[in-house]
């Protein structure tokens, strides 16, 4: 009960400062008693950011280049749509391309994303405060771009629906041995897993947000975060509930995120190709997916901090940790990458063969890029002077997200260069069709974040104010 | 309708760089010849006389014959609604036996093409009004002084005898013959040795040691199904007696019969005469000539085979290698080469009846030319200007099925009919009779036969059969029908000419050469470039080469790199002053010194194929040296606009084992692999259980069976850009395996039919099946598109419509309508030719009986010349298929993964003279 009672005095105590006007209330950070734990910032910043009125140019550019990219991707899919996948790179024996290597890439992006949010919430580990809300919502946003190829990389998209079993007039039903129908529930339980998640932990701020609105006289603005809030009063019980609720869905993500890389994974490696028909497929995916989505979550954080001057929410601390946290990450990858030849040299001639083919033959640049991006860049964030660098943390995070698209691209492309006859077809390359879909999707990813730092507070205000709360009273 | 205006030919667009594939304008005058279906004009008569004996009523097949540089080659053509959709070989018919080649597959297309010529053409552009009496017209503008007469090399009788007539009719008219392939040699050659316009029949399978000097007897050509069942019927006879018979070819390009012999030798022209000369000496033959290190041996082995050798020398050979070959053939006594008389009417050395008559075009001599079914202006001789020659003509006169090169640059063109449409009749290579009776209704109002323009060029009635059954007139009351049903004439062939070496027997001395060699070849599909238009014969991968679309020069490897050559690159030839631009692929086996320039190319009106595909080598082609000219230079270019389309389908050999195409010694057993254990249970075939077994053996390689299936299965021409990006729709592909040597093994492969079929399990809407009776199948219906059964297919035999290829503007105008058209966004692949099975099993049901062994066949195995293929029920142990597969060498590709494919292979038997 006691912790309830200090989230409703922090409530109250956030509201009055929103009332004063949107200021920090000064003397907080400076009556921190625990010289250990990293000063609890205000939250009023927070707050007051999707209700300023203006956002200024540099987010109007922003906003204006994602939107172009999500017009790109209108255009791309029209083009795909009305002339088909012939628009593509692919071929006998590639059928696969950009739509599989993005699909895996942005999975890979949202699991990892989602993975680390969800095990912070578990632990209830400090850094959440920091970093939980946009993790999700990067994750939230990845999972609807890596949505969208399942459905357009198929010849026919519009029967996509055909997947589901359904109880169709001539009693056809799907596969159920099929790895994609797996992949089909698969993607469905994440995008629903993690919306919920996401959603979860956003209402008391939704809620918060209607108070200041109201209070601010925005009524609109107000009536809509209302509607968002699902009426929350931040009574006891609503906190007792949604706590529950939140770690409930929390604890939902962790298995269903290894499944879902895993069955994306079994796509490959349940097939006779020598390179992919290998049991450490799955781990390979799961894991090199981690480094990607932590990339993107710290290259996110640290355009947060600068654009929105979020510096004592995301501190020095939580940037260190999240840092430490993708070299660790990396340095799982490095020995995913050492296992990948081990298991080559120990397999049976053809496996052998085929790895050698995807790690020296006409894909290895992705291959080796992707090491280097994924596993082995990561580690010069082990030296604090590279992490405490925001250009540097930003460049090796995206590299990391980019090595990871890399190591899809040679898991595609190059894994199926040997094969058990000799091949039959010149070698896969993305056509422009391709680039403007992968294009588009960024948009939609770009356009998504930004919406939501607009829209939405970028950090959990109520859980700041817990830890406020938690950092008063030791 | 109104007619397309065709361009000027010099307005067409000959820019190389450009790789166009059909024109959309092929839609709409396709739809509207598929409109006309059942209609049958009064005037046009009702020409489907009879069907061949054994076929049932509903099929509406009709035996006749197709022609091939004059020579006939028997075929059925399988008709719905009028339209004739299938050629199949006439088993009858010695030319076929059967079987097909490429050129008799792709002759529904060209029947079909909507870019055929349809108007008549006065000084290249459509007359306004009097279409009707346009033809007449035209023929009487020849009746006059100076009449010329130009032909393809004539063997039919009805032909000889209205051009006789003509000749007749106006005394101070000529006939020339002109083909760019004509066997010139081998006719001075018999010549020289005989002093007999005779031809040489090969009997392969009757050789126990063949020793094929330039081209062989197992490329294509006029006899390739006849020569090529011959072999394979002695590789039969030699695996059951344990001494398999002998085959060594002397090329200077990789050809089928190299590919496949127990020892090639890659030798330069002069090379092969210098073999030729030598072995002549080893065998007691007058020649002078350098000695050859490969002659003593060569020599003994073919004296150790005595009567069962056989020396045969190849089209582009000059007549003294013909002659010593004829003559080591007549030293040695061997009995499988017979003499007949040549089948021409008029045996002539075509290139110089051409030159005769561009001389007399030169000097003003000529008043009237008839050009009938031959194209001069794209094909004559580089120092021949024919086109420049017949402005010096008052009026020239063009009959041909498209308008091409010759017909924009005449005075008058004249569509000319199909085979298809029209009477005639031809000679098989052993000179048996056929008659050729129409298939079909004449698509084209405005064709005309060329027995018809001849007929009335000669005041004799010409329609329909009437010229044709003048020339018989034995054949009358009963024996008309009847030789019309078995679509040949039987016995008709001429008994074998006995011959006797000529007394001083001399062959002269050899050429000097010096220098890169150009070696002119006909290509494997485009031919001599009348099947140019031909959209599946450019689209099926050449079978070394496996180039789709268009040709290129081919250099040795060595060559390659001395030039400064990369595979792919572009450069400019140079002969004699005269300079064209062509890619060139570095083809291992080629001789080293020789580059092959094959013939077919470069069109500049060729149908609906757009210009510039390829390049022209008659624009280097000297009249006085028609095959091989020396002094050759060769410059790489910096542009890779012409880089060659080439399939995947060629593999360097490498080690693999067990190895995709095996070959195993003499009595040699492969083991059966031990079981397989599986997760899923066993199917169950109560009834029929359908398998194939292809023989390694015997295949040749000469891609029948591929466009058999793409004419079968309607299979979609993408073109070349989407061949370039490895798109290529054929569902039977054939692997060749190459070695350095120029050797290889070709290997077709089709849907396996797997009994675990990996691809079935992995189709998330299951779109892919098993049926009752084995055969592994696409729903195209259910099929979204998600193409994981392409990737879990070991074999890569399953293809993707990335476009409706099938059914967008420009596709191939001929569809059989047992098999549907696919939608964009489907897989398909082989289906065993599934709906044969249904026609079968319906009959068999009708005639309540069992489906008896052989009643089905598949389209792949009816076109084979030798027979590779096998189909059948192996559920019944006495099938040929199952017999086939209780051979030692029957294995299963990639059996080792588990999938048990229905499709099985017989492994090769290595030669006794093979490394």
């Amino acid at each position: 009960m006691r912790w309830a009672l200090r989230i409703a005095a922090v409530l109250a105590g956030g509201a009055l400062g929103a009332l004063a006007g949107g200021r920090a209330a000064p003397g907080r950070a400076a009556a921190a008693p625990a010289p250990s734990l990293p000063t609890p910032p205000p939250t009023n910043p927070v707050a007051a950011i999707p209700l300023r009125r203006r956002f200024g140019w540099g987010f109007t550019l922003a906003l204006g280049t994602a939107g172009l990219g999500v017009a790109l991707l209108g255009y791309a899919v029209a083009a795909l749509l009305l002339i088909g996948t012939g628009l593509w790179g692919t071929n006998i024996p590639f059928v696969w391309g950009f739509d599989l290597i993005n699909y895996v890439w942005w999975i890979g992006i949202a699991n990892a994303a989602s993975l680390f949010a969800a095990i912070l919430v578990l632990r209830r580990h400090g850094l959440r405060t920091a970093v939980n809300r946009f993790a999700e919502a990067a994750a939230l946003a990845a999972v609807a771009a890596a949505a969208l190829y399942p459905i357009l990389h198929l010849g026919r998209p519009w029967l996509f629906y055909w997947v589901l079993p359904y109880p169709a007039t001539y009693q056809v039903w799907p596969q159920f041995r099929s790895t994609l129908v797996w992949d089909l529930w698969g993607i469905m339980s994440h995008v629903i897993v993690t919306s919920l998640f996401w959603y979860t932990g956003l209402i008391p701020d939704l809620a918060t947000m209607r108070d200041r609105a109201a209070a601010r006289g925005r009524m609109l603005a107000a009536r809509l975060y209302g509607l968002g809030a699902l009426g929350w009063r931040g009574s006891v019980i609503h906190w007792a509930r949604h706590q529950a609720a939140y770690r409930l869905v929390a604890a939902l993500v962790l298995p269903m995120l290894v499944s879902a890389q895993t069955i994306v994974a079994l796509e490959f490696a349940t097939t006779l190709v020598p390179d992919w028909h290998q049991g450490r497929v799955p781990l390979h995916v799961v894991v090199t997916g981690i480094p990607s989505g932590l990339g993107v979550v710290l290259a996110l954080a640290v355009v947060l901090r600068h654009a929105f001057d979020l510096r004592d929410v995301i501190d020095d601390v939580d940037m260190s940790l999240l840092a430490r946290l993708t070299a660790a990450a990396g340095a799982a990858c490095l020995w995913l990458y050492a296992d990948e030849l081990l298991a080559a040299w120990l397999e049976e001639e053809a496996t052998r063969q085929a790895t050698a083919a995807r790690v020296f033959g006409a894909y290895a640049p992705l291959w080796w890029g992707g090491l280097l991006l994924t596993a082995l860049l990561p580690q010069a964030l082990w030296l604090a002077w590279v992490r405490r660098s925001a250009p540097a943390a930003l460049a090796i995070g995206l590299g990391a997200a980019g090595g990871v698209w890399l190591d899809r691209f040679a898991l595609v492309a190059g894994g199926l260069l040997h094969d058990h006859l000799p091949r039959t077809g010149p070698p896969y390359a993305p056509s422009v069709p391709e680039w403007t879909l992968l294009l588009g999707t960024v948009g939609l990813f770009a356009a998504a974040l930004l919406l939501f730092a607009r829209l939405l507070p970028v950090v959990s205000m109520y859980e700041t104010r817990h830890e406020e709360d938690e950092a008063e009273v030791p | 309708m109104t007619p397309p205006d065709l361009p000027r030919f010099e307005d067409l667009d000959t820019d190389p760089g450009r790789r166009g594939v059909l024109r959309a304008a092929g839609a709409s005058l396709a739809l509207a010849a598929a409109a006309g279906c059942d209609v049958k004009p009064e005037e046009w008569g009702d020409p489907l006389h009879m069907r061949p004996r054994g076929v049932a009523a509903e099929d509406a097949t009709y035996a006749t014959v197709l022609e091939l540089d004059g020579i006939g080659r028997g075929v059925l053509v399988r008709t719905r609604a009028g339209h004739p959709v299938k050629v199949e070989g006439n088993p009858d018919h010695p030319g076929s036996l059967g079987a097909t080649d490429v050129f008799l597959e792709a002759a529904p297309l060209s029947l079909h093409d909507p870019a055929r010529s349809r108007q008549v053409r006065l000084a290249g552009r459509v007359p306004r009004g009097a279409a009707a009496t346009a033809p007449d017209a035209a023929i009487a503008a020849l009746r006059g002084e100076g009449l010329r007469i130009l032909t393809g090399p004539v063997t039919s009788p009805t032909i000889a005898r209205l051009i006789a007539a003509v000749l007749a009719r106006q005394p101070d008219a000529r006939w020339h013959q002109w083909s760019p392939v004509a066997g010139d040699g081998a006719l001075g050659g018999a010549m020289l040795a005989f002093g007999e316009a005779v031809q040489p029949l090969h009997d392969l399978s009757r050789a126990g040691f063949v020793l094929a000097l330039g081209t062989g007897p197992l490329d294509h050509g006029p006899a390739q199904i006849m020569q090529a069942r011959g072999w394979a019927r002695a590789r039969d006879a030699g695996r059951a007696a344990g001494r398999l018979p002998v085959l060594v070819a002397a090329e200077s390009t990789p050809g089928l019969t190299g590919t496949r012999a127990d020892r090639r030798l890659a030798l330069p022209p002069a090379g092969i005469e210098a073999l030729a000369r030598a072995l002549a000496r080893e065998l007691g033959i007058p020649a002078t000539g350098e000695p050859h290190p490969d002659a003593a041996p060569l020599a003994a082995a073919l004296r150790r085979a005595g009567p069962k050798a056989l020396v045969t020398a190849g089209r582009e050979q000059p007549a003294s290698v013909h002659a010593l070959a004829a003559a080591i053939n007549a030293a040695l006594g061997s009995e499988a080469v017979s003499w007949i008389p040549h089948p021409m009417a008029r045996p002539e050395d075509c290139g110089a009846s051409l030159r005769a008559l561009a001389a007399e075009m030169a000097a003003g001599a000529v008043g009237r030319l008839l050009m009938l079914d031959v194209n001069p202006v794209y094909d004559a001789p580089a120092d021949i200007a024919f086109a420049a020659l017949m402005e010096r003509v008052p009026v020239s006169v063009h009959a041909g099925l498209y308008p091409d090169e010759t017909a924009l640059a005449s005075t008058w063109h004249l569509p000319l009919r199909h085979p298809f449409e029209s009477w005639g009749d031809s000679r098989a290579p052993d000179g048996t009779l056929a008659i050729r009776q129409p298939a079909c209704t004449p698509r084209v109002e405005a064709a005309r036969s060329a027995e018809e323009i001849l007929a009335a060029l000669a005041d004799l009635p010409g329609e329909g059969e009437a010229p044709v059954r003048a020339t018989w007139p034995a054949l009358d009351g009963a024996a008309w029908p009847a030789v019309l049903e078995a679509g040949v004439l039987a016995g008709s062939a001429p008994p074998p000419r006995p011959v006797r070496l000529r007394d001083g027997f001399e062959v002269g001395p050899a050429a000097m050469t010096s220098g890169l060699v150009a070696l002119f070849a006909p290509d494997p599909h485009l031919w001599d470039g009348r099947f140019a238009p031909d959209a599946w014969l450019q689209e099926l991968p050449r079978p070394l080469t496996k180039q789709a679309w268009g040709n290129a020069v081919l250099v040795s490897p060595a060559d390659a790199a001395r030039l400064g050559l990369r595979d792919g690159q572009e450069a400019v030839l140079t002969l004699r002053g005269r300079s064209v631009r062509a890619a060139v692929i570095a083809l291992p086996g080629q001789a080293e010194g020789v580059v092959t320039l094959p013939l077919g190319g470069g069109r500049r009106a060729a149908g609906a194929v757009e210009g510039g595909i390829g390049f022209d080598a008659y624009r280097l082609r000297p009249a006085d040296a028609p095959w091989t000219a020396a002094g050759l230079e060769v410059a790489p270019l910096g542009g890779n606009g012409m880089a060659p389309v080439r399939a995947g389908w060629r593999h360097p050999i490498e080690a693999r084992d067990p190895p995709p195409a095996r070959t195993v010694a003499p009595g040699e057993a492969i083991p059966p692999l031990p079981p397989q254990p599986s997760l899923y249970p066993e199917w169950s075939y109560p009834g029929h259980a359908w398998g194939m077994a292809v023989d390694l053996d015997a295949c040749i390689g000469c891609n029948a069976c591929s466009i058999a299936c793409q004419a079968e299965n309607n299979t979609p021409v993408v073109g070349a850009e989407e061949v370039a990006r490895g798109r290529e729709m054929h569902w039977l592909r054939v692997d060749l395996h190459a070695e350095p040597d120029g050797r290889g093994a070709f290997q077709p492969v089709p849907c396996m039919h797997c009994e675990k079929a990996p691809c079935e399990v992995v189709c998330p809407v299951n779109a892919t099946v098993h049926d009752n009776e084995g055969l592994n199948l696409m729903v195209y219906a259910r099929c979204i598109g998600t193409r994981t059964c392409s990737n879990n297919c070991p074999y890569k035999v399953r293809r993707f419509n990335w476009h409706g290829y099938a059914r967008e503007p420009g596709a191939v105008p001929v569809r059989n309508p047992e098999v549907p058209l696919r939608p964009r966004g489907v897989i398909e692949k082989c289906t065993y030719c599934q709906h044969r099975v249904a026609a079968a099993r319906t009959r068999a049901d009708l005639e309540d009986r069992a489906i008896r062994d052989g009643e089905v066949e598949t389209a792949c195995q009816r076109a084979c010349p030798t027979q590779a293929i096998t189909f059948g029920d192996v559920n019944d142990p006495d099938s040929a298929v199952s017999r086939a597969k209780r051979e030692g060498r029957n294995y299963a590709l990639l059996g080792e993964l588990g999938t048990r494919p229905r499709t099985t292979y017989l492994a090769r038997v290595r030669g006794a003279d093979e490394a």
